[in-house]
């Protein structure tokens, strides 16, 4: 008799088990969100705070999918899309990334949003909000922004009679400076290539065109942006060359070298806004870091950066269209976007706020403080280019960066090969 | 004489017709035949996201299969993944095999030696990759610091340190099922040794590993096709093939294509290669591990 009650409840249990998790919670409504903050991102414990104060305040429940972002999380997203698994609420790029599930209308726009709740996003600048690059409409109401800037080790810099680059510092001075801390002993540039290549990439095409120019893919290998593109190339190659990047840059997780350089044994660490955070976490003195301008060549000044704001806040139509999800799917992402909430996210980073972002200066580590006269003294900002691209577009040149260094892939045939795929994708 | 009851006069022909199988037929079918046969669809059209539906038949249609001949990575993989069928064979089964006989002798201990080597295969692949990449990490990992410099192991030996853990891990799946295999020839057949005189190698030689043939024989056929699968563990401490592409598995490669760099129909053909081959290889496995009957 045991067995067979034991045998039911089994079955009873299998049975549920089928069946999806319902729209209702307790009282209230159970929305499925995505996210990129996860892992050793800078907001984590913020954003896992702001859901819980949501969740107290009205009752909903959020069933909470964020993780890493990584190439695999981006193919996670889209393929959830397509096979109709899609989040209610969704922070993700909202670049070419974001695409796919844009043309396939898988997303609302904030007009049609504002149709229905007028105040929506409304304490944002409109003409901040990204528009998307497959019909220019908007979709995704921005967060906050990032830059990109380089982290320097200042006791690196001090044991190695370095200076630490400035605005003035041009790109074959940053390399005179490299080989004076090559000299004293220290990896000048802490990067995996095997994994991150994309930080130096961009600043690399970066050097060959302008701030005007950046956010252009190669139509052809020879024209302007092609060009600028293979020089570009060209530069990481020269760095790897002589012996300025990480020894292990070809296998090296991003964490191993990030550590390296948190330990004082690499000089210069490439990377955004919300690395500031880790940094935070990893040493106990963080006044032994700062970040400058990655230098320039060319007609790109020092002072020209990357940044801006790159991602934002999806409301999913299949959640727009449950009556009952609607209300709490705005409601989140008006809780997320509020001056308040968006201030404390922010930090130093650009955000689309009417307002501005409030900063209190004075709980600023010297690391931010740093980043804050960085920006402002910033002559040019433009989006980063791989964002232009899809993920299989640019894996010819992202994922064989080691080979293009090593010289087994050509930088040509590389770029071609994106040209390619590119091309095949239009048809 | 039996009474028969009505309910079995009733189930009697269901159970004859194999009605009861067909549950478990159903979820097969669903969950693997026809995403089987979808798959092989897949591989002669166009598509690039995962989910993503079609955008027409591939021009010629058996476009992914010429290009699996000469993609140099698949070359990589292909090579890579006979190597490593090798190791699993040689390392995992060959070694399982000596732990067994060797365990099976030890008169007190035995308990505590299954344990030990059972254990690594109840670790998650993904912490044993982080495991063994500190282990071989560059700066600071443990090999450099025994040998007393910075040594990139990964660049040097990038096959035996992708494979090293692969075989560590599986020897106690192998090792536990030997041992079972074991446990279950009887103890008369000893006996009757030791009465005739016979050395403890000569009844390892012609009573254990004769006895042992089959269960050998089934672990072989295992560790080839498990072999072709290997992915969670090299992935985890060799991302894309690093370095410079040389420790792609045809696994490992499937996944690259799907995922990170999605060209969906292109990594079904790679899949459907991965079937065929795994069925050939079984095939060959048995024909070379005949079982025998005993």
């Amino acid at each position: 008799m045991k067995k067979k009650v034991l045998s039911a409840v089994l079955c009873g249990v299998m049975a549920a088990s089928v069946f999806p998790v319902t729209a209702m919670a307790d009282g209230g409504v159970t929305l499925n969100v995505t996210t990129t903050f996860a892992g050793n991102e800078s907001n984590v414990e913020l954003y896992q705070d702001t859901i819980k104060a949501w969740e107290e305040e009205t009752g909903n429940t959020v069933e909470d999918a964020s993780a890493t972002s990584d190439e695999t999380f981006k193919a996670r997203i889209i393929s959830d899309f397509e096979t109709g698994a899609e989040p209610d609420v969704l922070f993700f790029f909202n670049g070419n990334d974001s695409n796919p599930f844009v043309e396939a209308g898988k997303v609302v726009s904030i007009e049609d949003i504002r149709a229905e709740y007028p105040e929506y996003a409304s304490n944002m600048k409109d003409d901040m909000i990204p528009a998307s690059p497959a019909d220019g409409v908007q979709y995704a109401v921005p967060f906050y922004g990032y830059w990109e800037g380089l982290y320097v080790n200042k006791a690196v810099m001090e044991a190695a009679g370095a200076e630490i680059p400035t605005a003035d510092t041009t790109w074959d001075e940053f390399l005179e400076t490299c080989q004076i801390i090559k000299n004293a002993g220290y990896t000048l540039i802490a990067t995996s290539l095997a994994k991150e290549p994309h930080y130096w990439f961009e600043f690399a095409i970066y050097n060959h065109d302008s701030a005007k120019t950046h956010t252009t893919v190669p139509a052809a290998l020879d024209d302007a942006a092609g060009e600028a593109w293979q020089a570009g190339l060209a530069d990481i190659k020269d760095l790897y060359e002589k012996g300025f990047l990480s020894e292990n840059t070809n296998t090296a997780t991003a964490d191993e070298v990030f550590q390296s350089f948190l330990e004082g044994k690499s000089a210069f660490y490439l990377d955004g806004s919300w690395k500031m955070g880790g940094i935070k976490e990893g040493t106990d003195d963080i006044d032994n870091f700062t970040v400058t301008y990655v230098p320039g060549n060319g007609e790109r000044k020092s002072t020209d950066i990357i940044g801006g704001l790159s991602s934002g806040w999806y409301i999913s139509t299949k959640c727009w269209e449950d009556e009952e999800k609607r209300d709490a799917a705005v409601s989140l992402v008006e809780k997320f976007i509020s001056d308040e909430t968006v201030s404390a996210f922010a930090g130093t980073a650009t955000t689309a706020l009417k307002n501005g972002a409030e900063i209190d200066e004075s709980s600023l580590t010297s690391l931010e403080k740093d980043a804050l006269a960085m920006l402002k003294d910033t002559t040019g900002i433009t989006g980063a280019v791989q964002d232009l691209v899809t993920q299989d577009e640019r894996a010819p040149i992202f994922d064989n960066m080691p080979q293009i260094v090593e010289g087994q892939t050509e930088i040509p045939d590389a770029i071609s090969e994106m040209l390619e795929i590119i091309e095949e994708n239009a048809e | 004489m039996k009474k028969i009851r009505p309910e079995e006069i009733f189930l009697r022909p269901l159970y004859k017709k194999g009605v009861f199988l067909i549950p478990a037929f159903l979820f097969m079918a669903v969950f693997l035949y026809y995403p089987f046969l979808q798959n092989i669809v897949n591989s002669f059209m166009k598509i690039r996201n995962l989910g993503g539906g079609a955008k027409g038949v591939n021009n010629p249609f058996y476009k992914n299969y010429a290009e699996l001949l000469t993609d140099p990575n698949m070359r990589v993989a292909l090579k890579n993944t006979v190597i490593m069928i090798f190791v699993t064979l040689f390392g995992e089964v060959g070694l399982a095999v000596i732990l067994a006989m060797l365990v099976d002798n030890v008169k007190r201990g035995a308990k505590f030696f299954r344990i030990v080597y059972f254990f690594p295969i109840v670790v998650s692949a993904t912490a044993l990759g982080v495991l063994f990449n500190l282990i071989f990490q560059y700066d600071g990992g443990m090999l450099s610091q025994l040998v007393g410099e910075k040594t990139n192991w990964k660049e040097l030996y990038p096959l035996t340190v992708m494979m090293t853990p692969v075989v560590w891990q599986y020897v106690g799946f192998y090792f536990i099922i030997l041992v079972t295999g074991l446990n279950n020839i009887p103890e008369e057949l000893y006996e009757s040794a030791a009465i005739d005189g016979a050395t403890r190698w000569q009844k390892v030689r012609y009573i254990s590993w004769p006895m042992l043939h089959n269960v050998v024989c089934t672990c072989a056929v295992l560790a080839v096709t498990g072999a072709l699968k290997v992915f969670d563990l090299p992935w985890v401490m060799f991302p894309n093939g690093a370095p410079l592409g040389k420790t792609w598995l045809t696994g490992t490669y499937m996944y690259y294509k799907t995922m990170q760099a999605p060209d969906i129909d292109y990594s079904s053909a790679i899949v459907f290669f991965i079937v065929i081959l795994g069925v050939i290889l079984s095939k060959v496995v048995n024909k070379i591990f005949k079982e025998r009957d005993y």
